[in-house]
Order: C-alpha cells, then structure tokens, then sequence
C-alpha cells in the first residue's frame, strides 16, 4: 500500500513552493494594489500633516505656526510617498 | 425610500438602547449586517471545507479559489515569511469583501461606507504592523525612518517626512476604501432618483446608467477589498523584510 498519496504530493508541492523567487514584483497583482495606492496617498500626508501641526499648536499655544510648517512637511511627505510607490512600481 | 442620496448611510437602533457607562453600544443596522457578512463567511467556508472530495463541489470550489487567491496575494508581495499571517489577512479580505458585496444588495447597509468602521480595521492593522515590526527587529525597526545616503544637515527633516508619511498609512488606507464606498452608492442613489423625476420620458437614460454604475460598484466592491488587503500585505512585508 503506497503512503499516502496526498501527503508526498504534499511535500512536493511544498518544495517547489519553497524554491519559488520571494519577491516576483512584475506580477500584475503586486502593482494594481500599489496603483491604487497613489490616489489618497498624497492626501492623507497631508492630513496628518496638518492634524500634527494642529495639535503641537495647541499644547504649546503658538497659534498659525506649526500648523503652516507642519502643513508644508506633509506635503513633502505626501509627495515623497507618490515617488516611492511609483519607485515600487517601476521594479 | 427617501429622496435624499445621504439616507442610506444612517444608522439607527435595532432592539432596545443599551448603554455602557457613556458608551451607546445598542445593536445598529450596521452591527446586524456586520452580523450578517461574518456568517454567510462562516456558513460559506464551514460547507466548503466540510467535504474534502477531490473533485469540489460549487462551494468547495469557492472556498478553494479565495483560498488559493489570497495566499498566492500573500507570497507574492510578503514572500513566505508572512504564512503565518494568512488567517488575518484571509479574514480581513473575506470581512471587507463580504461587507461591500452585501452592501450592492438594495435596501442593505454597507457598513464599509462608515469611516469609523474602516478606520477602525486600519488602525488594528496599523498597530499590529508596528507591533510585529518591533517584535522581528526590535529597535532597528526604527532605522524605517533613516533612509540611507541621507546627508546629516538633512536628516532631521527626512525624519519628520519618514515619520508623517508611516503616520499616514491607516489614514489613507481607510479613507480609500470609505470614499470609494461612499461615492459608489450616493451615484446610484442619485442616478436612481433621476430614474424617477424624470418619469417613463426621460428616465431611461439615467436607468440606464444604473445599470452599469452597478457593475462598476461590484467591481469596485471586489477591487476595494483586495487593495485593503494587498495593502496590508504590503505594509506586513515592510515590517518583515526591512530593507528601505
């Protein structure tokens, strides 16, 4: 009687799973999610930017400051985020 | 139902009002189909794994597929070592997708289109990330936020830069799914409004455009809820595999 049939195809399956490359990045699944990503990436940067500078504001009482710098940094964010998806997506 | 496109997303109490100390934590519409999805996976799953044949049934082939489907999502962008994460993000897939395709059924509730339901999912995602990203290098995980080749004059503000850009991952993977959400079902709501103020006239263009705004909104449904989870295996490989 053979041992089990399913459990060595099983461990063969396993194998050829192992050997597999770890990152196969041209796969068209891998860069639809990070297509979808641009969109509100951008956007939520600047959010918590702004979200951040509103709240060292208002601990520390300095009105228009932080917002207005915090503000300008998620912009950078925001963008160097788009940049570094497009970077992911471009390998 | 009401004219206004905006009636749809109200959540109101189902039962009695039960309160917690100042919390209100009575059982919504949205918790009934929350309900509701978390079953029909259990249901779908139980009955596909049940049998085992080799040659599957409808269900069993279902279960198979999703099955198959993330885990290739997972290897693919996390590499293997994120398997042992595969019941999270399986669950989180199925949830979500379950949650938006229930919402395409009329006079359902998308409780995806909340921002609070999403952003809740987002933020769990965010911590445990981080959490495992601690866990796995303990704190060289900080080094996220250290490009390398970044002159020294620079680096306080890259830092900061670094540091929104992470803060902003929960931030906008839920409004994506929200917003998509949210748009997709107002759009119908008002193209079908159109259908009636316009009459048996003029109503067919907009009916029409219900017609196929419907098959955008179940691509869209599917398409969220695979972002929602590729994004997460994204973010899991990040903590993983740190190489910036």
């Amino acid at each position: 009687m053979p041992k089990d049939p399913f459990k060595t195809r099983l461990e063969i399956a396993k194998n050829k799973l192992s050997k597999k490359n770890l990152y196969n990045k041209k796969d068209s699944s891998f860069s639809i999610g990070t297509a979808f990503k641009l969109s509100t990436e951008l956007v939520s940067a600047v959010a918590v930017g702004t979200i951040i500078g509103f709240i060292f504001d208002k601990t520390f009482g300095t009105k228009p400051w932080f917002i207005l710098i915090f503000f300008f940094v998620g912009v950078v964010a925001g963008i160097s985020n788009v940049i570094k998806s497009a970077k992911n997506m471009q390998k | 139902m009401a004219a206004n496109p905006m009636t749809q997303f109200n959540v109101y109490r189902i039962g009695p009002e039960i309160k917690v100390g100042a919390f209100d934590i009575s059982f919504t519409n949205a918790s009934l189909f929350m309900i509701i999805s978390t079953l029909a996976i259990l249901i779908i799953f139980n009955l596909g794994s049940k049998k085992n044949s080799l040659l599957p049934n409808k269900i069993q082939l279902l279960a198979e597929l999703s099955y198959t489907f993330v885990s290739k999502m997972i290897s693919d962008t996390a590499g293997l070592k994120a398997k042992p994460y595969f019941a999270f993000i399986f669950s989180l897939f199925m949830f979500v997708l379950f949650c938006n395709m229930f919402g395409m059924i009329p006079y359902t509730f998308t409780v995806t289109s909340h921002i609070i339901v999403t952003f809740v999912l987002a933020t769990f995602i965010f911590i445990g990330v981080t959490v495992i990203g601690f866990i796995k290098h303990g704190f060289g995980y900080l080094k996220l936020f250290v490009p390398s080749g970044v002159p020294p004059v620079l680096l306080p503000l890259i830092v900061v830069i670094e540091i929104i850009s992470y803060l902003s991952r929960p931030v906008s993977l839920s409004v994506r799914l929200f917003a998509n959400m949210m748009a997709g079902h107002t759009m119908m709501k008002v193209f079908g409004g159109f259908v009636i103020s316009l009459g048996i006239v003029g109503g067919w263009l907009p009916l029409s455009f219900s017609v196929a705004l419907t098959g955008l909104e179940i691509l869209v449904a599917f398409l969220q809820a695979y972002v929602f989870a590729i994004l997460t295996c994204i973010y899991l490989n990040d903590a993983l595999n740190l190489h910036h």
